[in-house]
């Protein structure tokens, strides 16, 4: 360190200050940014943005968010956040994938795109809804309540579920082999490790693993599976536990925020950053109170939002 | 891209090589040449690191975002003729600064051209550009093409499926080529010259990964800008602490992260060693090892998943549909590239074909392509065991006939 100081003192000058005596000489770090603070050039770039890339899809999402209701319940340090993605259109029709490999095995699957998953009333499933900003306290509670793995299932030739979120350090990925052939999960996080894993039919120790992730991402990535290239799931690592996924009705819950004002970011696979009318970039802002539930209620989607 | 200076140099090489009878009068232009490269007042104009904006509308990347995304990473990383490096990344900056730069001549006591530094520009720069973004000026004819330095992902490594590559790996890499690919072995260029060009090397990755987070963090994540002190901070504290260390892991815990070939078995009897060989193949063709599904059932390269292979640089070109794979193709320097599995029975291996070579690329696999490590890791079971990959090492030396004649007799079948 001191060897670098030396040479770039110069223009490292914050570096001189000490900041970095705290670097953990393994390199295990704990991950943990700053509240990121709105403020006016951070303002102004995401309107530019949204100018350019929303102007289609603010006429046709108008109207789109229900005034937030919010109801009142037992005293409690905690809030919550609730509401339902819905797909304004008909029921989109899930294309047929090639099956082309493992036939004898994989044939008999009806296997379908899984990108868009719209239910019978229109319910959106598999939507990210995660928060964005920092959380500050995170109940202990939540901790005990959380299991240690997420299950990866492979499982009729597709990942079981096709949208997962792990919170790290606290939990790790639990991927298992469910089918009579080979599988593999591979994936590259940015900035993380990347995985290439065979498994082989159960039962046998190869037919699972467990994998840790070592930093949170940004955003969902893609898992595939070099085996089946029709395979797709998407995972979600944050280093908090305030993330969800929308289900097979469109519904999301958070429960046990913070109370405060908190950013939350939207992603679907389709799309990436769910970017509609009143949220630049997939992001809104929500004000949560302590014993209360904030809901967005319906939140409508127009089908051109999903049009590649 | 082009090299004034280092056209400048070859000329001198060339006149002052052994082999060139050379007159008088050239051997002064030569001298003259040479003096005024090293004397530096031929020197160009600074070279510059190039964004990385693959896959990335430059549109949507703002001119403020872009001067502070650059100036930050000058300020750990400095420019491509005075490198830098940020506090927690171990590498010799004498080496690198030799590494860097413009190429400089000199003339050695026995008239010989010798070169004193800029080693990456002269000999490295032309195919895997002066950002290490594979994308020198020679890359598009070369298959494949050169590595991308700035993902840290290095193909043929001895280290378990998930680490980084060992020195080792890299130093292997450039002083011995790889066999089959466009990269040559620089093995005549000497130690020194060939370490400065692992730091170098070294430098480019971290220095390309750093500016991955960046950019996400500053694009994506709209960092507020002008960047702040405390963000800086952390960026240097957590995520290149995190990035030096996973690098530094291969030095630091050999035991954990690099894998040893146990020795390989030798046999007297011919029927053992046919035994082998023939469990080899039986372990090749099995479900649990899956080599047959890319490498094909007699090791051709023409498996079933042959036609839908692509690497990590080459996967997020393409996509199911062709209008959106023609899209994305327009935000990449270079075009779509697929990956093909290699024929075992050519006897030509990238990562070299000793048999301890062959044992690695089994048990770690090829990181950054399809081909997993069948070996397992600290925290992955490997679906193989040592014997087992040895078994297979043998079968696939067997496929280009590479083992002696006496199996054959024996009774191994192809």
């Amino acid at each position: 360190m001191d060897k670098h100081r030396n040479v770039f003192g110069e223009h490292l000058w914050w570096v001189r200050r000490g900041f970095f005596a705290g670097i953990p000489p393994n390199g295990t770090l704990l991950w943990r940014r700053k509240g990121r603070v709105q403020d006016q050039m951070r303002g102004q770039i995401s309107r530019r943005v949204f100018g350019r890339k929303a102007v289609g899809a603010g006429a046709l999402v108008a109207g789109l968010l229900a005034v937030p209701r919010v109801t009142h319940g037992a005293s409690q340090p905690w809030g919550c956040l609730r509401g339902r993605f819905v797909y304004d259109g008909p029921t989109p029709e899930r294309k047929k994938l090639v099956v082309d490999r493992d036939i004898e095995c994989c044939g008999k699957f009806d296997i379908r795109d899984e990108s868009l998953m719209v239910g019978p009333d229109g319910g959106l499933a598999n939507v990210f809804v995660y928060l964005r900003s920092r959380p500050g306290n995170i109940p202990p509670e939540l901790a005990d309540e959380t299991p240690e793995r997420v299950l990866l299932d492979n499982r009729d030739c597709i990942f079981i579920p096709h949208c997962l979120t792990v919170w790290v350090p606290r939990q790790k990925l639990y991927i298992v082999n469910s089918d009579p052939v080979a599988q593999n999960v591979a994936f590259s996080p940015l900035g993380d490790r990347p995985a290439n894993i065979i498994l082989t039919p159960p039962p046998g120790p190869t037919a699972e693993a467990l994998w840790e992730f070592r930093r949170p991402q940004v955003a969902p990535f893609l898992v595939k599976c070099n085996y089946h290239p029709w395979e797709s799931a998407y995972i979600l690592v944050r280093d908090n536990p305030y993330m969800a996924i929308s289900r097979p009705d469109g519904t999301f819950e958070i429960d046990k925020l913070p109370a405060g004002r908190h950013e939350f970011q939207v992603w679907q696979e389709r799309i990436g950053y769910l970017q509609v009318a009143t949220w630049p970039r997939g992001r809104f802002n929500v004000e949560i109170k302590p014993g209360t539930t904030v809901d967005l209620g319906t939140i409508r989607l127009p089908p051109a939002l999903f049009q590649t | 891209m082009n090299f004034p200076e280092d056209r400048g140099f070859v000329t001198s090489a060339r006149l002052w090589g052994p082999q060139s009878p050379g007159s008088t009068c050239r051997r002064v232009v030569a001298l003259f040449l040479t003096l005024m490269i090293g004397s530096g007042c031929q020197e160009p104009p600074g070279a510059s690191f190039r964004l990385n904006l693959e896959g990335r509308d430059p549109a949507e990347i703002s001119s403020l975002a872009r001067e502070e995304i650059t100036r930050f990473l000058e300020e750990l990383f400095g420019t491509p003729d005075e490198p830098r490096l940020p506090p927690g990344v171990d590498l010799d900056l004498g080496r690198l600064k030799q590494a860097a730069g413009h190429p400089v001549g000199d003339v050695d006591a026995q008239g010989t051209a010798v070169i004193r530094r800029g080693y990456y520009r002269r000999y490295c720069a032309r195919c895997h550009g002066i950002s290490g973004d594979g994308a020198g000026p020679a890359a598009l004819v070369m298959d494949p093409y050169p590595r991308d330095f700035r993902r840290g992902i290095f193909v043929y490594t001895s280290t378990v499926p998930g680490a980084k590559p060992s020195r080792e790996d890299i130093r292997r890499g450039v002083r011995d080529g790889l066999p089959g690919s466009g990269m040559p072995g620089f093995s005549r260029l000497g130690s020194d010259v060939i370490e400065a060009l692992v730091d170098y090397v070294i430098y480019l990755a971290i220095r390309g990964e750093t500016e991955l987070l960046l950019i996400q963090y500053v694009v994506d994540e709209e960092e507020p800008l002008p960047l702040t002190v405390p963000f800086k901070e952390r960026f240097v504290n957590e995520d290149i602490a995190f990035i030096a260390s996973q690098w530094r892991a291969p030095e630091v815990e050999p035991d954990r992260v690099v894998v040893k070939p146990p020795s390989a078995p030798s046999f007297d009897d011919k029927q053992e060693r046919a035994a082998w060989v023939q469990q080899g193949k039986e372990i090749y063709l099995s479900a649990r090892a899956q080599c047959s599904k890319c490498h094909g059932l007699e090791g051709a390269g023409d498996g079933e998943q042959a036609g839908s292979l692509y690497d990590d640089w080459n996967y997020p070109k393409r996509s199911p549909d062709a209008n959106q794979t023609e899209k994305r193709a327009r935000l990449y320097t270079l075009p779509l590239r697929r990956l093909r599995a290699r024929n075992l029975k050519e006897d030509l291996f990238r990562g070299g074909n000793r048999p301890e070579d062959l044992y690695l690329r089994i048990a770690v696999g090829l990181k950054g392509t399809p081909m997993p490590g069948a070996g397992g890791s600290p925290e992955v079971p490997g679906v193989l065991n040592p014997a087992e990959i040895w078994q297979v090492v043998w079968f696939v030396r067997s496929l280009s006939g590479q083992l002696p004649r006496c199996l054959e007799s024996a009774g191994h079948a192809k």
